[in-house]
Formats: C-alpha cells, structure tokens, sequence
C-alpha cells in the first residue's frame, strides 16, 4: 500500500478512537454513584469546609476551583434544590484548600459532590455535572444504598 | 492583531467556549496533514503549529492565532454572542502542554529520530482531536490539578469557601 495512504488511514483511525474514548468518557461524566454505605466524611472536614448538619437530613459539599466551569453549573443545582427542601444545606469548597478532604476520599477532579445524611454518611458521590433529579431520588431515598455499583 | 480580551472580577482573562474547540479542529486539521505527508513539508506544518503553541502560552490567548481567526470568523458569520464564557488560564495551560511535546517532536526531528518525533506528533494530534470532536480538554483538567497542587503547598490566605443561605 501507498505509504501516503497506509498513514492517512493511521491519522483517521486514530481521531476515530480518541472520539469514541471521548463519548465514553462523556457518558461517565457527572454519574451519581452511591453504594459507599460505610463511608463517611470526617467531623473535622465538615467543620473545615464549614458544613453544618445540624437538624438537617442531608447536605453536601461541592469541590471546585475558582477556573472550573462546570462547577457553575452544579452550584446552580445545588441551589435549586437548597430551595425546594428546607432540610438540606451545601457548602462550595475551593479543593486546593481543603487537601486533606479531598486526598481522604481520592478526589481526583474538580467538581466533585459529596451527599452525606445526618450522619455524615455519604449517600452518594459524583465528579463532573450530575443529573439534578438523580440527586433528587438520592435525597428522596435518605438511605446509602447498599449494592455495590463501583465502576 | 490582538483583540482584549474580556475580564471577570479578578481580572483574569475570558473567552468564548467555542474558541478552543475550533483552535483544536484546525490544529488537528494541521497535525493530521502533517503526520500523513511528512518529509520537509510535515515537519513544516509542525513548526508553524509549535509557534502557534508558542505565541498562545507566552502571550496569552488573546495573542492565538487560531483564536484570532475565530474571532474574524464569528464577525463574518454572525456566530452571535458566546454561549458561554471561560477563564483563560486552563486552555492557556493546555496550549503550553501541546508547545512541551511539540517541542519535543522537533528536537528529535533535529536529531534525526523522525519516528520518534512522529509519535510525539500523534500524542498531540490526539488530544486536540479529543478536544475538537468532544470537547474534552485534557490539558484544562492538568491546569486544575497543578493548581490545586500548587494552592495546597502554598497555602493560600483567601480560603474562598462560601456558604449558601440557609
């Protein structure tokens, strides 16, 4: 084969594969995922990141950095629904000042959400924008679910 | 020909989301032609894109000239305001990922290990390839961890964290 050719087919196929790694990747993005029952974050991280639990049945902490864009968007939907439940309360938290937190629970990325209980329990945990009404069904439920959906 | 670019609060640059997704599509465009014709031609496209590279990260994004371009183009064509807005600083930081390995692509042309230096090439065609067909800037989500890194060790006085309204 042409060798011009043999390298236009190599070049093609490998946009080909970096665009369905990308879709890939894409579909995993914002995934809420639960299933961390015995996982809890630590008194002294919520104190730092300044979340207070108290009479509330649910919170959350959002990590992000002050250039990250797709931490607007979850701050939007955390705020939506801070106002639909009066039981619920958020905090944002610059990850760079919270290291401890983040090296604790492997944050590799910003934005990363955590939902706890009242017991600082982490119902559920996602990296990138997720889908409000998962988070919904994940506060409706008020339980960490118990099956393992890891990965 | 550099147009200001817009500032936010803290003065730090802004620009169209769509600018970087189009520099990507043209430097794939550039690198793919060049890794398939190769020989003097190759290596040239890959010199130009390596000052393309250079000029981005040394003298911001305002300076790109693939941004440059985009901006004469959305004019043209009346692409109409952003859609959004974001920092500078991540595509910037991604510009100087993609001069380090350009870089590295013509030392070792200059030292005759051409196929090395090829695929040094296709790294990054790939990730402006990634880039240009979903969006995903890999050199974007660095800048973030460097950051984060770098906030950490110096331990920064304006602990920004906010607190919603109960």
């Amino acid at each position: 084969m042409d060798p011009m050719l043999l390298r236009l087919l190599l070049v093609v196929g490998l946009v080909a594969l970096v665009t369905a790694a990308g879709a890939v990747w894409r579909r995993r993005d914002g995934r809420v995922r639960t299933g961390d029952a015995a996982v809890r974050l630590a008194d002294h991280h919520l104190e730092a990141v300044g979340l207070d639990l108290d009479g509330r049945s649910a919170g959350a902490v959002l990590l992000g950095s002050p250039t990250c864009t797709p931490c607007t968007a979850v701050k939007r939907i955390l705020h939506d629904l801070e106002a639909e439940r009066d039981d619920f309360a958020w905090v944002y938290a610059d990850a760079a000042d919270h290291l401890d937190l983040a090296e604790a629970h492997r944050v590799l990325r910003v934005p990363t959400l955590f939902v706890v209980d009242a017991d600082r329990r982490v119902l559920a945990r996602s990296s990138g924008v997720p889908a409000a009404d998962e988070l919904r069904r994940v506060l409706d439920e008020g339980e960490p679910l118990e099956e393992s959906s890891a990965a | 020909m550099a147009s200001q670019l817009a500032r936010d609060a803290d003065g730090r640059g802004r620009i169209d989301v769509r600018g970087p997704r189009f520099g990507a599509t043209v430097t794939t465009v550039v690198l793919g032609a060049a890794l398939v014709v190769q020989g003097g031609v190759g290596v040239g496209l890959v010199a130009w894109q390596w000052l393309a590279f250079a000029i981005s990260t040394v003298f911001g994004l305002a300076w790109s000239p693939y941004g440059n371009l985009f901006r004469f183009l959305k004019r043209r064509l009346d692409l109409g305001a952003p859609p959004a807005t974001e920092p500078e600083g991540p595509p910037r930081f991604a510009q100087a990922c993609g001069l380090a390995v350009s870089t590295v692509a013509l030392v070792l042309f200059a030292l005759g290990a051409a196929t090395a230096g090829w695929v040094a090439v296709a790294v990054v065609l790939a990730l402006s390839a990634l880039l240009a067909t979903t969006g995903i800037c890999v050199g974007c989500e660095l800048h973030l961890v460097g950051q984060r890194l770098r906030g950490g060790r110096r331990g920064r006085s304006d602990l920004d964290t906010e607190r919603s309204a109960a």
